[in-house]
Formats: structure tokens, C-alpha cells, sequence
């Protein structure tokens, strides 16, 4: 019997052994231990080039073009160009906290590299310091550009040290920004033969742009020089190709993140951008101001321009224009694109079909007529998604920086007017030399080059989400964003328009585009023959973005911008 | 289903065929001994045939014969006072010896207390009790549903009537803003959902609220404990049990819709508004003409001109629903066995969607020596959820009249632009998931002495589940007559599939020892301690393709292998515990229990891993005193005050919170090819506090539990006080730290509390009949927090409610554009007939002429339901039984969600109450003074006016009528014909009706894409 009990209570002991508390994140790694060779620094570095991190520049398609004068969007306002936003607004949320985030881990790689002077030889840690350096530079750009004063961290910080902090003067950041950028430039090679990381030219692009939001033209023009100078870019020969989603490699693209349908599962919805005949919802279009802004042949623009046809207003235009807008009567995704017609050709079957893009047909096809052509390809149709990359720094735009630059310091010469005409020499797929074969720059009057500049830059640029910083750094989002949003009558009123041969441009009026290149369609409206279909609001608060109401509520030390 | 009906009738037949075979006529003698539990005979035991005079009675050894007709079965009914009546089923052999078992009054029950159990008289606690007969009663086959009204203190609430959704559970209401759900064990082992449990297999729920009952869970018991006890078979007992029901599903209610002419008119409004409102842009969407021609359009051409009904269209006017169980039970005096299996199957109210479930469960223990015995049980569970890829209820309101979701001729349209929720249930593919869970358990008694039990268990568990999301292509053609597809339905572009498998493993070992020595009459002492240890490891994996060329293959290889995308994960956590108990009580009168609990945890750092949680209770039954008893007074039978002083723990917040993780994703990059690559990223995303540790609750309760006038009133009532400490939020750090905000050790919250219960039982001639009711409250309040919780339309922070509403204070809309000129404004969008904010703060402290979410907002009210009742009523007449059961929350602030009031985008259709009832520049400025809602606009809806306010702040109490049940059993010799011992019949309806304050339409429970069923259910329990 004892013999029984011993074995039973020694089987129940043996059962019921310890349990080990000690227990490691399994599938994950552990930070403490971090950092200590290539592989590790390397991957903490790839985190930087997450397009989640990229917010400002990555968060939607045309992210910010949305707010300008180049978008249309039915009656629909975004809550920015509402005019709406609080510290509430989830951009203004998610914008900071994503680049902060960007800056934390930054932050981290640039203060634990000495835990692999062991294992990695010095030059490698230079050059990792200058990547990182790259990151931390670019991000606080945006924050400054964005919100004003920002707090500044550099290094790890306590909870208790955050609610303490408040916001630091840009001034003093954008000094902090400037030397990562150098160090950046210091440290990074021209250019990489394995995997596309960011190179000494992208910082010197980037640090020339942080210059141009903060208007100071001289580092602008420097830093822009040089990343010309160092002769590893240039532009890509044919513009619209450059914009196929398939186009992810060419001399011209200085930095850009890639997407990719086949690598993460999902793409972003272009439903919204394709015509009503290919099965998109056209509820977005690109708007008659930027329309109006590609000049003629000759270079002016369409109200000076004897080029400009009223009747046939894709004729004798800058090529760039078609290459942004279908051009009426032209095919596209499988029909012919007519939003005059009743019907129109559906290219497959050879057989004309009633026109679901035309208001005639279909109160809801594009208000304005108008449609997307720029990034589009036969994917779009079969996805209703795109994953292009997302292009945020190519070398046309460090050109015209530079130019600009220079005609704001008023130091216009052959350069100033060089840089301008490769663009422009581009578009015609000519080349710069050959100025019979395009309309070149040859204007010398700061005044009149920067009303040049300011519209190549919106044209060479459309929806490339560099408009609405143009805008907000120019100071015209004062201007161009108080008047409504225009589109085509309805039905009945198109037909009449279509019937007095008043279609799409009224005969007896043309819009008005001002110095700054701002178009004005108020006499056309006045014709009658066109409809107002939104008001759009601006307030200057909206200069700066707010800062997150939760940051403001938990830190004493944090004021909300002016205004909010 | 038909099948299973015609598969259950041939059973059934058989069985009587069977029976009838071996119908004989004749007698046979049947004798045996009639003993107590401990043995001994029982003298003057009445024996007689069930339904028959033929009856005998046992000698003073306890011996009896009778002699019965030869048919089987029969059933013998033995009675004896004070002892439970037992029907005991005659087979083929000749000697029939029973143990009789004494009966208990209800005070006299033997409930589970964790580690142990102890007669309700005892307790000195608060533990609800619930008893399996009662739940089995309401049909709900989901066990955390049928608990919803039952025990005061217990609150359940559901967001949804959709087949396999779930109740959620609190006691005693919110404890920590992590995991605030109830430890569930089955039989001692904890489990991860109860609704795995079969609810007839439940002999009763004990659930432990105070912190006295509970700190024996010590850690993981802050939010109350749930122990459920399986049925097990009791000696003399051999039956089989079936029991079946089949039901149909209605809805309670769906929001209705404003007519295809009124949502033209009312969208022209919206981009009217929007436009400015200019003069001659009233119909610039559908021009005036083609509504008033619309009727007469749809008359000539339905296809171009549709007035569609999309409730109708997506919803179903009802569902069926079945379920079979089999229960079978043996039990003697060396073994018991019980084994029940049941399956059930109900559908949704929309096509392709069903959730099925199987519950095995096998109870065996066994009396090897008089030292040892043993137990080995399991139980096995299955699920299949069939689910579609799109829950289409939200689109059924929310659709406009003017598309089709197909062609006359049956082939699919293009929906709107290809958004086609009817194409997508149908035809869109499938999302099921599968879950199966096995548990076991083993375990050893021995009692070398009488006094002394020392056990020992093993308790190992697996679950998998399985999901697979397979979404087919559906083209659809966008003109009746065109023959070709112009596209694909929206989420169904490509043809993907999805599969995901999980498994999660593990392990529970408990060591346990009760001492109970015997020191004298009126001295009870009884000692317990124990060891017990838990691991949990979990891993995941999930495979994805996409672009399949066919659609009918729902299986990897066959998506292009460019778009296929793996994930995995792994966590593992787990727990050691030191535990004890001394219970002592004097003559019955004076009790004293103590407990403590000592554990560690492997969320924590191992400087901060190991907490102890004691805790003590008194008890007085003042009704046993002897100069209450001289008082006689006749009514008062028991009376009893219970107070208790404890704490509990809770360290329910991710597996590895104090760690600096490195967490891993995927980045994109172009290679010197140009083509893309992904590669592998690393960053610490959330902020660790090294220093994070347990959170602990303190609590104290009083009670008192009284049974008067011949126990026929019985009440309960408990007031209680309970303080968190460290309480794990996870408060907001400041964004610009880079991290993910952290949990922390970070405040305090108070919360006070009450419950109280009664009852009555009793009967009239052949009428008995029992009445119950409950009702509790609590109130949370945050003490000093270290910060502040942001969750969106509410707020955790000092001074006010957990989780109060939190927005502007609204002040009615403005009714004139000076008004809103004057008026400090939230945004430049604002117009009159927009919703008024005050202007309550500013930077400086003071109001600043603009509304600004930093300075304006405040907590608005509290959003946790108050005063929640229920209660039943049992009656039974001879063969009939009936039982009715209510719930509801008596106070409440609920918030009119932007869905249920107005549609937020451009082809959403417009709820019917809200027409006619907003302001509107066609209205007179009498009916605008009147409106409830806002002007009808998109940028204000956006800008303004469906921030969170208290505009939008209503009374979310509610009654709910929850069950009825009527039941027959069938006469005696009625079964007997049948071959049966015993056969009910009834038929009951759950969610039978609501009175409520919501939005016609809206129930008060269910969520926004979710509807609450009214299930009609009709069944039979057969006992052979």
C-alpha cells in the first residue's frame, strides 16, 4: 500500500515539474541586442524606405494634389480645400506621427552604430550614418515645411522628457537638417549596382527642395548645382513614358518608392480616375485650370496664344498637355473618348456604343469632360488599381529648382535659362539645342521668367504631388483656391451649349490667366454657358497644417498653430 | 435539412419497431437493497412502478421486491423523505440496488469555489449561481447568450443575432481597459470561450464576483471568474437522452429607406447646399424633368429606370436553424460515465452564410481503491462558419433605389459602377473558417486518510482553426442589352484565395491538497493547497495567390505563383502559481475563509514577475443563533451576512510588454535589374517600459443572503467597492516619441456597485410556479491617471467615467446665417441649419471665438449601460411547463451613429424617419425650428456636424422580452407506448420583442452591419 501511495505521489510531482517563465518574442527580434552588424544595421535602414513612413509624399495616390486647382472631384471638396480641417484631421494625425516615426528610428540607427565598430569596418559605418542621416534630414523637411516649429529630438527621450518638450524654433531645425543632409552627402556613394538605395545626388536634391519650401535660394541653387554637376542623372527621352507604371528604372528618377501588386497583395483604387465606358466611376479629373495652363506651340499661353482653338483646344498645345489629358476623339482604355457624343466607338468589338462619358448620357460621367491620360495603362482597366511607384524626387525638378532659384536671387543667365529649356526641350522630344523644333526660353525679366518658371513647373509636374507645396510656399493658395469648381452644364444646358456651337469653350470668352499662371474662368461662367459646382474655401491658417489635437491636449508646452 | 428530419423519423421508427419486438406479456420479479450514500440500508423506501399503483416498500435491511409486467423498459420510483426521488430504468437483469442520495435545499447545494467546492450556506463571498436546467430552458445555444439576465452583476451584452456570434461578459463591469473578460474554467481547467461548451451539458455555473471568491485565480481573475461544471452520471442512473429542435430565424427589425423619388430629391439637395445654394441649381444631379417622368419610365423600362428594393433583394424573410444532441449516462458504484454529442446548424438571414457547430464531451470517473480514484474526461469541439465575402446588411439600407442588382434575364449588372453587394453574396466566393478544439484532462485522486485528498491533474488542449477567403471573379455586363461583360464586380476584380491555419497548444498542470481533520462538533476546519502551472504557445501561417485563370479551384498553386504572399508568427506565454485556503467555521454560525494566491508571470520582467493576492471573508448566519431562534420568528429561515475583503490581478496585455521588440516588415526596393524586390525590415515600433508589472484590484463586499417564509422567498444583496491599481492603460505618450503608445502601470479607478436579487417560489394545487428577478449597477470613476486614453469618440481620463462619451457641447442647430456669423465656428463649411457648438475654453484658458477640438471638447456622459435587469418566470401545471424571461438596461447615453441618420457618400440612400424631420431651405422657418436633424450636405457632414456631440446623445435604455418557452410532457402511458421513459415537447421564441428609444429599425443591441434574429424554435427531449 505505501508502495502505491510513494508512486502515486511521485507520478503527480513528476507531472506537474516548473513551468519556465523566461520566455523571448519567438518570431520577432529583440532591440537590446540590435545593431551589431551589417545585416542587422541594413535592415533597421530598409524600415526608412517604407512608403508608410513616406506619408506626406506616399499615403494616396496624387496625395496632395487633391487640394489644388488640378483636381476636380465632382461637387466634392476634400476637407483641407473645405476649408474644414481641425487638429482633428486624420492628415494632420497621421502625417506626424509617420514622420516622427521615421525620425525615432533614425534616431536609433544613428545612436547605436558604435555597437558595431567590431564588426563593421569605418567606411561601412559612414556610409550607414549617412543613409540614416538622409532619412532624419528629408522627414524633418516635411514637418517643418508642414506644421512651422516642431520639437526637435536627436535622441532617445524619456516619456517624462517628451511631456516637457515643446516645439523648436525651424530656424534651428532646419541648421540640424542642413548638416545631416551634408553628412549625407559626405558619406552617400553617386550610385549603387545591387539594390537602388538613396545616393550622394538624392541628398543634394532633397536638401536643394528642403531650400525652396524654406525660401532660402541660395543653398537651393548650391545644392541643386551640385547634384547637376555630378552628371549621374538625367532626363528620361520620352516624358509620358517615363509615367507608365512599368517604367520603375531611369537616369531621371532620383528617388521614388516602389509598389507592387504581385509583392504586397494590394495596389491602390483607380476606379475613381478611369472613364465610365471601361467600368471606372470618372469621379475624379484633372481641372480646366491646369488644362489651360499648357501654352501653345509658341509657347504662350492660350489667352495671348493666335494658336489656340477654341473649337479644337487640344490643337497646337504643349505635347505635355495630351500626354496629361485624353485627348478628345482620341482612344483610350478600349473606346474612343468623346464626352460630346452620344456615342462612341468601343475599340474591340468594332461597334459604336452609347457614351456613358458623355453628360449627355449619364448625369455622373466626368463633370468637366475631362480625363486622366498621365500614369495610365491597360492594367488600370483590369485592376481598377495601379502600383506605380511613387516618384518623389526626379531630376527635371532639381532643374527647375535651380532655375528657379536663380531667377529668384536674380542671377538669371544662360544656366537659369539652360535648365528651364531641357525640360521644356524634353517635352517636344527634341534636344535642348535644337531651338527651332520648340518654344524656348529666352526671357530675362525676373518677373516675367518666374511666371515661366512657375507654370513649366506646374505642367512638367502635374500631379506628381508637388502643386499644392508650390501653392502653399508661393503664398497663392490665397488666390487660387478661393474660386469654385467649374465644370460643364448639365444635360439639357450641354445640349444647347453643343446645338450654338458653344461647346466645351464658349466662342465669345476666353479664361483669364494671371502673372502667377492662376487661370480664371469668371467670364466664362458669366456666359452662362458653364456651371459653378462647388465653392472652395481658403484661409491662410491653412499655411500650416494643425498640429494633432492629442499633442496639444497631454503636453502643456505644445500650442496649436495660429488660427486652429 | 429535409434529409436530417426523414434520417431522425427512421430512427425513431426503428426504436419503436425494436421496442414492440419484444413486447411480451408476462411478469418478472425484480428485488435488490435500497442503501444511503455512505452504505448503509434504508428502511421504509416506497418502490413503485412509474404511472402504475403497483408499489412495494423496503424491509428494515432495506430489501424490496416487486413484481412487474415483463415489458421493458419500466421505471421504478423510489421515494423516501428527505432523500431525492429516484427513477431508476429496469433492464434485463433481475437485481436493481440503488443509492439513495439525501436532497438538498437549495442553501444545501454543493457549489464549485475554484480549487474545491462548498454548500452554499457556507459561502461567505459572492458567487451567482446558475442553474443548467435554466439555461438549457432558453434554446440559446450560444452559452455566453443564454447567460445574458440570469445573475445580478453579470453583464452580457451582444452586437449580434448573425449564426455563431458571441455575448460579451463582464461581472461587475469594467475592470482594466485591456482584456476585461471573465476567467472561464470547465471543471477547474481554464478555457478560451465557453460558447464551446454545449449548454446542456452544463450542470451548473458558479460565478465568482468579489475578490474573496476569486483571488484563489489570483492573476487572471480581476475580471470575475465563470466556472462551469460539466454533467457527470450518478450511480443507479442508465439513459439515453435525445433532444431536438428545429426553428426558423426572423428578423427583429431593419432600417427602412426613403423612396426612389425622395432620394433623387433629397441627393439634389445635398449638392444644392454644398453649391452655395444658388438659384436655379436645386436639380443639378437629376434634372426636374427626369423625376417626375421616373415612375412612368420604370413602368416602360425597369431595366434602364429601376426602383430597386435592396433589403429585398440581399435579405432573406427568414432562416432556418436545428440542432440534435445525444446524450448518454451510466453510472455505478466504481464507475460513472456520461457522453453527450450535439450538433447544431443555423443560417443567416442572408444567402451562403450558416455557422455549424459540433460538441462532443465524455465525463468517466472511476473508484479504483478505496484510496485512489481517477477521472479521465474530454471533449471535442468543431466549428464552420460559411461566410460570405462581403456582409451585404449595411448595403440593404444603405443602396439606392436607382440600380440593378441584375438584369431580367439573370445576368449580373454592373450594381453601381461596379459596386454590387448582391453579385458579391452570391456569386462572390466564399470566407469560411474552420475551428476545432480538443481537451483533455487526467487526473488522480488519492485519500490515504480520510481527512486528507491530495489530486493531481493534467489538462492539455489543442485548437486549430482554419480559414480560407476565396474570392471569384464576377464580370457583369452594365446594359441589359450588351452581350458582353463590361467588367468586374468591385472586391471581386480578380479571382485570389487566402488561407490562413493557426494552432494554439496548451498545457494546465494543478496539484492540489485538502485537509479536513475533525476537532470537535462544532469546530470545522478545512486546508487547501496547491501548485499550478500554465503554458500557451501559439503559432500562425497564412498563404495568399492571386490572379487565378479559373475560378473553381480554391487552392494555392493555382493563382499565378508571382502573386503569392506567405506570414507566420509565433507568441508563447505562461504562468506559475502557489495557492492556499483556510475555511473555518463554528457550528455553522461563524465563518471564516482566507486565501492567497501567489504568481508569476512571464509578461513580465523577472524583477517584476511574482505578485501575491490575498484575501479574507467573514460570514455570520444570524438565523442559526440561538436567540434568533428564541425570537420564533416563524418566516425567517435562514439569514445570513457575508463581508469580504481581497485582491486580484490582471496581467492580460500582450505577450511581451516589458521587451524592446524588434518587429519585422517588408520593404520595397528596385534591384540593379530594375526589378522590384522586397526585402526584410527592421524597427522597434512600440515603446517598452521595462518596468510594467501587475495591475491589481482591491476590493470589499458586503452581503447578506436571506430565505424566508418556509424558504419559499429567497434574496440576495451585495454591495461592493472595488479600487484598481496600476492599472495597465495605455495612455497616450506623445506622437512625436516615434512609438506606438505603450501600456503602463498608470492610475487608479474606483468603482462602486450593488446587486440584488429575489425570488419566489411556490405552488398552488398542481401549479408551481417560481418568480426571479435581478438587478445591478455600477459606476467606474477614474482616479489620478498619469495621462489620458484617446479613443476616438471617448476619453479615459481623471475625474470622469471609464470610457465616457467625449465631444462638443451642442447648442440645437443654427437657425439663420447671422446666427452662424456671430457664432464662434468649428469650420468655415458651417451654414444654418449646421449643428451649434459652445465655445467653452480657449489656449488661455478661457473661451477663444473658434470651436477647436484642443479647447471645446469635453466628457459628455458616461456610455456604460446602468441599472440592468432581468428575470423569469417558471410555471408548471401537471404535464405543462412554461418559462418567460426578460432583460434590459435601464440607463443609458448612447450615440446616434452617423450610419443610422444620414448616409455618408453621394449614392447612399436617405434613412425614412430623418426625411421630413431635417432642416432644409424649402422648409418653413416653423418646421426648420423644429428639425432634429441637420441640413442635408456633405462638407458640413465631413466639417461639422456629425462630430462626436451630445447632440447626437440619446436614452439607449431598453426592455427586451428575451424568451418564451412552452413545454408539454407527454402522459405517462403515452411514452409508454412509445418505449420511452419520458418525452417533452415544446416550442419557445427568443428576442420576441423590444422597447426601446432607437431609430426605427435600429435594435439597441445589434451593431451597425449586424441584425438581432428572433428565433422560433419547436423541440422535443426524448429519455429512454
Amino acid at each position: 500500500m505505501k508502495k502505491l501511495i510513494l508512486l502515486t505521489l511521485s507520478l503527480l510531482f513528476i507531472l506537474t515539474g516548473c513551468q519556465r517563465l523566461d520566455l523571448n518574442p519567438l518570431s520577432e527580434g529583440s532591440s537590446e541586442n540590435w545593431y551589431n552588424n551589417e545585416d542587422e544595421i541594413t535592415l533597421a535602414l530598409n524600415d526608412l524606405y517604407r512608403s508608410s513612413i513616406w506619408y506626406a509624399e506616399a499615403n494616396r495616390l496624387f496625395n496632395t494634389d487633391r487640394w489644388t486647382d488640378d483636381w476636380n472631384q465632382r461637387e466634392y471638396l476634400y476637407d483641407w480645400v473645405a476649408g474644414s480641417i481641425t487638429g482633428e484631421w486624420s492628415d494632420a494625425e497621421n502625417t506626424w506621427a509617420n514622420t516622427y516615426k521615421g525620425i525615432a528610428r533614425a534616431n536609433t540607427i544613428l545612436n547605436s552604430l558604435d555597437h558595431a565598430v567590431e564588426n563593421v569596418s569605418e567606411e561601412q559605418l559612414n556610409q550607414y550614418k549617412g543613409e540614416a542621416s538622409f532619412f532624419r534630414a528629408c522627414f524633418y523637411s516635411y514637418l517643418i515645411f508642414l506644421y512651422g516649429d516642431v520639437p526637435l529630438v536627436t535622441s532617445y527621450i524619456s516619456i517624462d522628457d517628451a511631456l516637457a518638450t515643446g516645439r523648436t524654433d525651424k530656424a534651428v531645425i532646419l541648421e540640424q537638417i542642413y548638416k545631416d543632409f551634408d553628412t549625407a552627402i559626405e558619406y552617400l556613394p553617386t550610385s549603387y549596382t545591387g539594390l537602388q538605395r538613396v545616393t550622394k545626388g538624392a541628398a543634394y536634391a532633397f536638401k536643394a527642395r528642403t531650400a525652396t519650401w524654406m525660401l532660402d535660394y541660395p543653398t537651393a541653387r548650391d545644392a541643386a548645382k551640385a547634384c547637376m554637376d555630378l552628371g549621374t542623372y538625367s532626363l528620361h527621352a520620352d516624358y509620358s513614358a517615363l509615367f507608365q507604371p512599368s517604367t520603375t528604372t531611369s537616369p531621371e528618377l532620383i528617388f521614388s518608392i516602389p509598389r507592387s501588386r504581385e509583392l504586397t497583395g494590394s495596389g491602390l483604387s483607380v476606379s475613381s480616375m478611369i472613364t465610365r465606358n471601361a467600368g471606372g466611376t470618372a469621379t475624379a479629373q484633372p481641372s480646366w485650370e491646369l488644362f489651360c495652363s499648357y501654352t501653345c506651340t509658341d509657347g504662350l499661353p492660350i489667352d495671348e496664344s493666335p494658336l489656340f482653338d477654341r473649337v479644337n483646344p487640344f490643337k497646337n498645345r504643349d505635347p505635355r498637355c495630351a500626354a496629361m489629358f485624353v485627348e478628345f476623339g482620341t482612344p483610350h482604355l478600349g473606346y474612343i473618348y468623346d464626352p460630346g457624343a452620344t456615342t462612341v466607338l468601343n475599340l474591340s468589338t468594332g461597334t459604336q456604343v452609347e457614351n456613358k462619358d458623355a453628360l449627355l448620357k449619364d448625369q455622373y460621367a466626368a463633370y468637366n469632360g475631362m480625363c486622366l491620360r498621365k500614369f495610365v495603362d491597360q492594367d488600370w482597366v483590369t485592376y481598377k488599381q495601379t502600383d506605380m511607384d511613387v516618384k518623389i524626387m526626379r531630376y527635371a525638378d532639381v532643374l527647375l529648382m535651380y532655375a528657379e532659384a536663380k531667377i529668384e536671387l536674380n542671377e538669371i543667365d544662360v544656366s537659369t535659362l539652360d535648365a528651364i529649356n531641357q525640360v521644356r526641350a524634353r517635352a517636344y522630344k527634341v534636344n535642348v539645342g535644337e531651338t527651332t523644333l520648340y518654344p524656348t526660353v529666352t526671357e530675362i525679366d525676373q518677373a516675367k521668367l518666374r511666371t515661366i518658371l512657375r507654370n513649366e513647373r506646374r505642367v512638367e509636374l502635374a500631379w506628381e504631388n508637388r502643386r499644392w507645396f508650390d501653392l502653399i510656399r508661393w503664398k497663392l493658395a490665397e488666390v487660387a483656391l478661393i474660386r469654385p469648381v467649374y465644370a460643364l452644364p448639365t444635360k439639357a444646358g450641354l445640349a444647347a451649349n453643343i446645338a450654338s456651337g458653344d461647346y466645351f469653350f464658349p466662342k465669345d470668352a476666353l479664361p483669364e490667366i494671371d502673372d502667377n499662371g492662376l487661370v480664371d474662368f469668371s467670364t466664362l461662367y458669366e456666359t452662362g454657358k458653364i456651371r459653378a459646382v462647388v465653392p472652395r474655401s481658403f484661409d491662410k491658417r491653412q499655411y500650416l497644417f494643425p498640429i494633432p489635437s492629442k499633442e496639444v491636449i497631454i503636453n502643456k508646452n505644445i500650442k496649436q498653430n495660429p488660427g486652429y | 435539412m429535409k434529409k436530417q428530419v426523414s434520417k431522425l423519423l427512421g430512427i425513431l421508427s426503428m426504436l419503436l419497431i425494436y421496442g414492440a419486438l419484444f413486447a411480451q406479456t408476462g411478469y418478472r420479479q425484480i428485488s435488490g437493497k435500497v442503501t444511503d450514500e455512505e452504505g448503509r440500508p434504508v428502511v421504509g423506501v416506497s418502490v413503485r412502478l412509474k404511472q402504475t399503483d403497483v408499489a412495494t416498500m423496503a424491509n428494515d435491511s432495506g430489501s424490496y421486491t416487486i413484481r412487474i409486467p415483463d415489458i421493458t423498459p419500466q421505471v421504478l420510483v423510489f421515494t423516501y423523505m428527505g432523500m431525492k426521488t429516484q427513477e431508476v430504468t429496469v433492464r434485463s437483469k433481475d437485481v436493481l440496488n440503488v443509492t439513495m442520495e439525501a436532497e438538498i435545499t437549495s442553501l444545501e447545494e454543493v457549489v464549485a469555489i475554484g480549487y474545491g467546492t462548498a454548500r452554499k450556506k457556507d459561502l461567505t463571498g459572492s458567487v451567482a449561481l446558475i442553474d443548467g436546467e435554466d439555461l438549457a430552458k432558453r434554446n440559446n445555444t450560444q452559452l455566453s447568450q443564454a447567460l445574458q439576465g440570469f445573475a445580478p452583476g453579470v453583464t452580457v451584452t451582444r452586437s449580434s443575432g448573425l449564426p455563431g456570434a458571441s455575448g460579451t461578459i463582464r461581472i461587475r463591469g469594467i475592470t482594466t481597459i485591456g482584456d476585461s473578460s471573465p476567467l472561464v474554467l470547465v471543471d477547474g481547467i481554464p478555457v478560451e470561450n465557453m460558447d464551446r461548451v454545449n449548454p446542456n451539458d452544463v450542470e451548473n455555473i458558479s460565478i465568482l464576483k468579489d475578490a474573496a471568491s476569486a483571488s484563489i485565480y489570483g492573476s487572471r481573475a480581476s475580471a470575475g471568474v465563470i466556472l462551469i461544471t460539466t454533467k457527470n452520471a450518478k450511480s443507479n442512473q442508465l439513459n439515453l437522452e435525445y433532444q431536438g429542435t428545429y426553428g426558423v430565424v426572423t428578423p427583429t427589425q431593419f432600417p427602412g429607406t426613403v423612396d426612389y423619388k425622395r432620394y433623387m430629391e433629397m441627393i439634389n439637395e445635398v449638392a444644392w447646399n454644398d453649391g452655395g445654394n444658388q438659384s436655379g441649381a436645386e436639380y443639378s444631379i437629376y434634372d426636374k424633368d427626369f423625376i417626375a417622368d421616373y415612375a412612368e419610365n420604370n413602368r416602360m423600362d425597369p431595366e434602364r429606370y429601376p426602383i430597386t428594393n435592396w433589403v429585398k433583394e440581399l435579405i432573406n424573410d427568414y432562416a432556418p436553424t436545428v440542432s440534435h444532441g445525444l446524450s448518454m449516462t451510466h453510472g455505478n458504484d466504481f464507475v460513472k460515465t456520461k457522453a453527450s454529442l450535439n450538433y447544431e446548424k443555423t443560417d443567416a438571414l442572408y444567402n451562403n452564410r450558416s455557422y455549424e457547430k459540433v460538441n462532443g464531451r465524455l465525463n468517466n470517473e472511476f473508484k479504483i481503491t478505496k484510496f485512489l480514484s481517477g477521472e479521465v474526461a474530454g471533449s471535442f469541439f468543431h466549428s464552420l462558419g460559411e461566410n460570405t465575402v462581403v456582409n451585404p446588411l449595411s448595403s440593404a439600407y444603405k443602396y439606392g433605389p436607382l440600380w440593378r442588382p441584375y438584369w431580367s434575364d439573370g445576368r449580373i449588372s454592373d450594381g453601381r459602377n461596379g459596386t454590387n453587394s448582391w453579385a458579391r453574396v452570391n456569386y462572390g466566393g466564399f470566407d469560411n473558417t474552420w475551428g476545432d478544439e480538443v481537451t483533455g484532462r487526467v487526473g488522480l485522486k488519492f485519500k490515504p486518510i480520510e481527512s486528507l485528498t491530495i489530486s493531481g491533474v493534467i489538462a492539455p488542449s489543442v485548437r486549430v482553426s482554419k480559414g480560407k477567403t476565396f474570392v471569384k471573379q464576377i464580370p457583369y455586363y452594365n446594359a441589359p442589352d450588351a452581350t458582353r461583360t463590361s467588367g468586374y464586380v468591385g472586391g471581386n476584380l480578380t479571382t485570389s484565395l487566402a488561407e490562413s491555419r493557426g494552432e494554439v497548444r496548451t498545457m494546465t498542470k494543478q496539484l492540489t491538497a485538502n485537509y479536513t481533520p475533525k476537532i470537535g462538533a462544532d469546530h470545522n476546519l478545512s486546508l487547501m493547497a496547491g501548485y499550478e502551472d500554465y503554458y500557451m504557445f501559439h503559432e500562425s501561417l497564412g498563404a495568399s495567390s492571386d490572379n487565378f485563370l479559373v475560378s473553381d479551384y480554391p487552392y494555392l498553386d493555382r493563382g499565378l505563383s508571382d502573386y503569392a504572399l506567405n506570414s507566420g508568427n509565433a507568441v508563447e506565454n505562461a504562468y506559475n502559481s502557489y495557492f492556499g485556503r483556510v475555511a473555518y467555521d463554528y457550528a455553522g454560525r461563524y465563518l471564516i475563509q482566507a486565501n492567497i494566491r501567489y504568481d508569476g508571470s512571464s509578461r513580465f520582467h523577472q524583477d517584476y514577475r511574482w505578485a501575491s493576492f490575498p484575501s479574507v471573508s467573514v460570514g455570520w448566519v444570524a438565523s442559526e443563533e440561538s436567540f434568533v431562534k428564541n425570537l420564533n420568528l416563524q418566516s425567517l429561515d435562514f439569514f445570513k451576512i457575508r463581508a469580504s475583503w481581497g485582491t486580484l490581478g490582471n496581467e492580460r496585455i500582450g505577450d511581451y510588454p516589458y521587451q524592446a521588440i524588434m518587429n519585422f516588415s517588408n520593404g520595397l526596393f528596385v534591384d540593379g535589374d530594375g526589378n522590384i524586390v522586397s526585402q526584410t525590415t527592421a524597427a522597434q515600433q512600440s515603446f517598452n517600459i521595462r518596468d510594467i508589472t501587475w495591475e491589481t484590484t482591491e476590493s470589499w463586499n458586503i452581503g447578506v443572503d436571506a430565505t424566508l417564509l418556509s424558504n419559499r422567498l429567497s434574496f440576495t444583496a451585495d454591495y461592493y467597492k472595488k479600487t484598481t491599481h496600476d492599472m495597465l492603460l495605455t495612455l497616450q505618450i506623445p506622437l512625436f516619441m516615434g512609438y506606438n503608445d505603450p501600456d503602463q502601470n498608470a492610475g487608479i479607478m474606483s468603482t462602486k456597485g450593488w446587486e440584488a436579487q429575489i425570488g419566489w417560489s411556490d405552488w398552488i394545487g398542481d401549479l408551481k410556479y417560481s418568480v426571479s428577478a435581478n438587478v445591478s449597477d455600477y459606476r467606474s470613476v477614474m482616479g489620478n491617471l498619469s495621462g489620458t486614453v484617446f479613443l476616438g469618440n471617448q476619453i479615459i481620463t481623471e475625474g470622469v467615467e471609464y470610457n465616457s462619451w467625449y465631444g462638443y457641447r451642442s447648442d440645437g442647430l443654427f437657425q439663420s446665417q447671422e446666427d452662424v456669423d456671430q457664432s464662434p465656428l468649428l469650420s468655415s463649411v458651417v451654414r444654418a441649419g449646421d449643428v451649434k457648438y459652445k465655445d467653452i475654453s480657449g489656449p488661455d484658458g478661457v473661451p477663444d471665438g473658434i470651436i477647436s477640438p484642443e479647447y471645446d471638447r469635453v466628457p459628455l456622459a458616461g456610455s456604460q449601460p446602468r441599472y440592468l435587469y432581468g428575470g423569469n418566470i417558471n410555471l408548471s401545471y401537471k404535464g405543462f411547463d412554461a418559462f418567460l424571461m426578460f432583460q434590459g438596461v435601464g440607463k443609458q447615453s448612447s450615440r446616434l451613429e452617423e450610419d443610422m441618420v444620414y448616409q455618408t457618400a453621394g449614392w447612399y440612400n436617405f434613412p425614412d424617419f430623418v426625411d421630413g424631420n431635417y432642416y432644409s431651405a424649402y422648409n418653413t422657418v416653423e418646421q426648420n425650428a423644429q428639425a432634429r436633424y441637420p441640413r442635408l450636405s456633405q462638407l458640413a457632414y465631413d466639417g461639422n456636424n456629425y462630430k462626436m456631440s451630445d447632440y447626437w446623445l440619446f436614452d439607449g435604455s431598453y426592455f427586451r422580452l428575451k424568451n418564451v418557452t412552452l413545454g408539454y410532457t407527454l402522459p405517462g402511458k403515452w411514452s409508454n407506448y412509445l418505449k420511452m421513459s419520458n418525452i417533452r415537447i415544446y416550442a419557445s421564441v427568443n428576442d420576441l420583442f423590444s422597447l426601446d428609444h432607437y431609430p426605427k429599425g435600429w435594435d439597441p443591441e445589434a451593431g451597425l452591419t449586424a441584425y438581432m434574429a428572433r428565433t422560433w424554435n419547436f423541440g422535443a427531449q426524448i429519455r429512454f
